[in-house]
């Protein structure tokens, strides 16, 4: 299609800065003298993949290589898809415009389950076959990595190669192996044969699964000399890492725009519901040094005005008074203020709080997680309501009034005490803020009480639990709901269909693949955006393919079932979250891996906070 | 600290860009250039712009006007232009720094070239039927949702139709304007045609006497 028309197009539908390209930093490359084109696709809008950190380094890693061009690709919004298909116009690649089918590597990145439906709308918009066996020519590849390829299961008819871990070193491994093969004209089959060799890589359509008569998995079973586990890839040396010194920046606003800086890997707290707390062990940090020069790099690079730390427990940096007195040396006079995200309760220092006030003050964000000690306990959420009060304390005598708590209904052991709980917390914090003489004059104080549903997840100890009932999640917000008697609390929550299906996903198999594809064809897309959420299909397609969402959502499973994600090895061994379980059913908390070794598995690599000096 | 008047074309891709959006570009680029650029001096300090005549998404402009301000009195203008020509992307050009001499409430008009696919003998005399009338009264939206009658034909001040453009110079500025796209939805619907497709470029920029905006 030519410009002009692309442009007409572009004109007909809202945000057409979306699909225009040419940004700043943007990598424009002469595709004759590459070898390996690589669309790399983010299976939601614009504003939310631009905001994904793990993309822009890819991006930046994969285009310091001469020999490879990899360009950005988005799920066109439902009004531009439609514009799309009546004028079949293929999915195209930001950069460069041409249509992604011909490129060597169609990649995705797996940030939630929720998008799955958007990789097969975008796979089919970009006219390849949806199904890897469907797909007979060598090119285009289709690869996957991010959080949920630790349990890929229900996208393995689709993805020829899925990436474990971390992937700076490994999908370059590949990269190499995949010029190698195509330099001596190998078939696809001796490519995908030969990549599954190498560590971190899994290719699903190499093991057979076979089922008991009640569902459960029997086996997973290696094709030919296929290793038997894949493990997952980590970068060991966490100040040699490629980090880039340039963003593509935006030209429309998205969710996070600003400089992302990396200070660590990892996080040594082990919360029991949190798949990314296991997942991402061990826990590597960057020195303040390397940080400093990143992010005053990244600032040049990019003109911005505001840092934002990325970590998933800022304040359990080591060095982070350090780091912090470092960087306002110079983004003070810059005009560039910093923000703190992830911050926990129990380290937040009058000191830190200070530093934050100096550059923007902002909302405070706590997530307690639980109502109540005995469910903190139970979760591994070590902080306590005394530690709560004290910080929203501090906070008060520093001139903040409003407090947001994040919660977590339907935890396992959860009773209508805990969730009680939530709201005794949230009334206990406005108290305190009235008993106080030194509270901010003439304003009044808002918590808002942001509560999610749980939803258990592979790689933690909490993959055995039955998510509750979508009903009985219903019940649950009511009685919460009935549980808040002053407007001084919000109260907002998240719909329980959605977590529902996250659920059955999450920890699904193989044979989820129909009912995702079946989905799909029924429409469903843009499956986390309420305006496009179609529970209805998605039940239909159960039903079609005979499938019983609760047998993945709601049913226990014993400690010896055989897991979908059984071949996979992400460092955490399984005896030491069956351990983590039974703590958790006991009521008992798992010190920190700062304060003390569990024996998780992760020192398996030989770098970390595993052998940090205690 | 002195007022700086920045010229600059927004092509190809850039028309996607909204105004709003545009500002924040603009502030980027500013700072990546590292020019002694002036920040507001409030509670959320800001770098200070001020936008002659913001352009419609999907509009391109060859002549767009920027002021801004630097601190520095003595820092020489044609560092200013190279800083920021080095930072900007390929669809936005930076073309001359200059001292301003006029305040953006001089500006009276601005020239539109309207591309279409082609013009032929039925459109042209159509557009000779309808920029002949005295009057055209079309309804235009203010802000607040309010909707308020407006004859467009005194904000025409010249037309001219040439082979598949029609260039236009209309009222604009702060007290009142002309959106070229007002005026192509009253000839339409006058004529009852099917809307064709366009393109908008401004190309320049006029004070009230119809000079060059400086």
């Amino acid at each position: 299609m030519d410009n002009k028309n692309f442009e007409r197009l572009l004109l007909s539908v809202q945000k057409p800065g979306r699909y225009s390209g040419g940004e700043i930093n943007s990598v424009i490359k002469d595709k004759s003298k590459v070898d390996v084109r690589f669309a790399f696709c983010f299976p939601d809008t614009y504003e939310i993949g631009m905001s994904h950190l793990g993309m822009k380094i890819l991006y930046s890693l994969f285009n310091e290589r001469e020999d490879i061009w990899c360009e950005r690709v988005f799920a066109p919004w439902i009004d531009f898809e439609e514009v799309m298909r009546a004028n079949n116009l293929p999915l195209f690649a930001l950069e460069s415009r041409d249509p992604i089918k011909d490129f060597d590597f169609i990649g995705f990145t797996l940030q939630y389950e929720m998008a799955y439906t958007n990789v097969l709308n975008m796979l089919d918009l970009a006219g390849v076959p949806l199904r890897s066996k469907d797909r007979a020519d060598f090119t285009p590849i289709i690869v996957a990595g991010g959080p949920c390829a630790c349990n890929p299961e229900p996208l393995a008819d689709f993805v020829d190669i899925f990436f474990l871990g971390e992937g700076e070193e490994v999908d370059l491994e590949v990269i190499d192996l995949y010029k190698e093969y195509k330099k001596e004209g190998k078939t696809k089959a001796e490519f995908l044969a030969a990549a599954s060799k190498i560590e971190g890589v899994y290719v699903p359509a190499l093991y057979d699964i076979s089922y008991n008569a009640d569902g459960t998995v029997n086996s997973v079973t290696p094709k030919g000399d296929t290793p038997a586990t894949v493990k997952k890839r980590i970068i060991k040396d966490m100040d040699k890492v490629y980090y880039p010194d340039k963003f593509v920046v935006p030209f429309i606003d998205i969710v996070h725009d600003r400089v992302v800086q990396e200070i660590f890997r990892g996080c040594v707290r082990g919360c029991r519901f949190c798949q990314a707390g296991f997942i991402y062990r061990p826990v590597r940090e960057k020195s303040v040094d390397t940080i400093n020069n990143q992010a005053k790099a990244l600032c040049e690079s990019t003109g911005y005005d505001e840092i934002s730390m990325s970590s998933l427990s800022t304040s359990d940096y080591t060095e982070i008074e350090p780091l912090l007195n470092k960087m306002l040396e110079w983004t003070t006079e810059k005009y560039v203020s910093l923000a703190l995200p992830s911050l926990r309760i129990d380290n937040f220092s009058d000191e830190l709080l200070e530093k934050i006030k100096h550059v923007r003050k902002s909302g405070l964000t706590f997530a307690p997680e639980a109502g109540t000690q005995r469910l903190r306990d139970v979760i591994n959420k070590n902080v306590t309501e005394e530690e709560i009060i004290n910080t929203c304390k501090t906070a008060f005598k520093g001139g903040y009034t409003a407090v947001k708590l994040y919660f977590m209904m339907g935890l396992p052991t959860e009773t209508d005490e805990d969730l009680k709980g939530i709201a005794d917390l949230g009334q206990k914090i406005v108290n305190t803020y009235y008993s106080m003489p030194e509270k901010p004059k003439g304003k009044a104080v808002s918590v808002s009480i942001s509560v999610s549903t749980f939803v258990p997840k592979p790689f933690t100890p909490f993959q055995f639990e039955p998510q509750i009932t979508r009903d009985e999640i219903r019940r649950r917000h009511e009685f919460l709901k009935s549980c808040i008697t002053t407007k001084k609390i919000s109260l907002s929550y998240h719909d329980s269909s959605t977590s529902f299906l996250e659920g059955v996903l999450a920890r699904g198999d193989r044979r989820l693949g129909d009912v995702v594809e079946k989905a799909y064809k029924k429409g469903c897309r843009f499956d986390s955006w309420s305006e496009c959420f179609n529970l209805d299909n998605w039940m239909d397609a159960f039903d079609e393919c005979g499938i019983d969402p609760a047998f993945y959502a709601n049913r226990t499973r014993s400690y010896e079932e055989i897991t979908p994600w059984e071949h996979l090895d992400y460092a955490v061994s399984k005896s030491f979250l069956i351990n983590e379980s039974k703590a958790a059913h006991g009521e008992r908390t798992t010190p920190n891996c700062r304060e003390k070794c569990s024996n998780c598995g992760a020192n398996c690599y030989g770098e970390g906070v595993c052998f940090e000096k205690r | 600290m002195k007022n700086v008047r920045i010229y600059f074309k927004k092509m190809g891709r850039m028309k996607f860009v909204s105004h709003l959006d545009m500002t924040r570009v603009m502030s980027r680029l500013i700072k990546k250039s590292g020019i002694p650029i002036w920040y507001t001096e409030g509670f959320n300090r800001h770098i200070y712009m001020n936008f002659a005549l913001p352009l419609s998404l999907g509009y391109e402009g060859t002549n767009e006007v920027m002021d801004i301000r630097i601190i520095d009195d003595e820092y020489p203008l044609d560092k200013v232009l190279a800083s920021l020509q080095a930072v900007c992307p390929p669809d936005i050009e930076i073309i001359k720094a200059t001292n301003p001499v006029k305040p953006t409430k001089e500006i009276g008009f601005a020239d539109y070239v309207l591309a279409f696919d082609e013009i032929n003998c039925d459109l042209k005399s159509l557009f000779a039927d309808f920029f002949s009338k005295e009057s055209v009264t079309v309804e235009k939206k203010g802000k607040k949702g309010k909707v308020k009658k407006v004859d467009i034909m005194p904000k025409i001040k010249a037309c001219c139709v040439g082979d598949n453009t029609l260039t236009l110079q209309l009222v604009a500025g702060s007290e009142d304007n002309l959106n070229p796209a007002l005026v192509m939805d009253a000839f339409f619907e006058i004529f009852g045609l099917e809307p064709v497709f366009y393109t908008v470029t401004r190309t320049s920029i006029l004070d009230k006497q119809g000079n060059p905006f400086i």
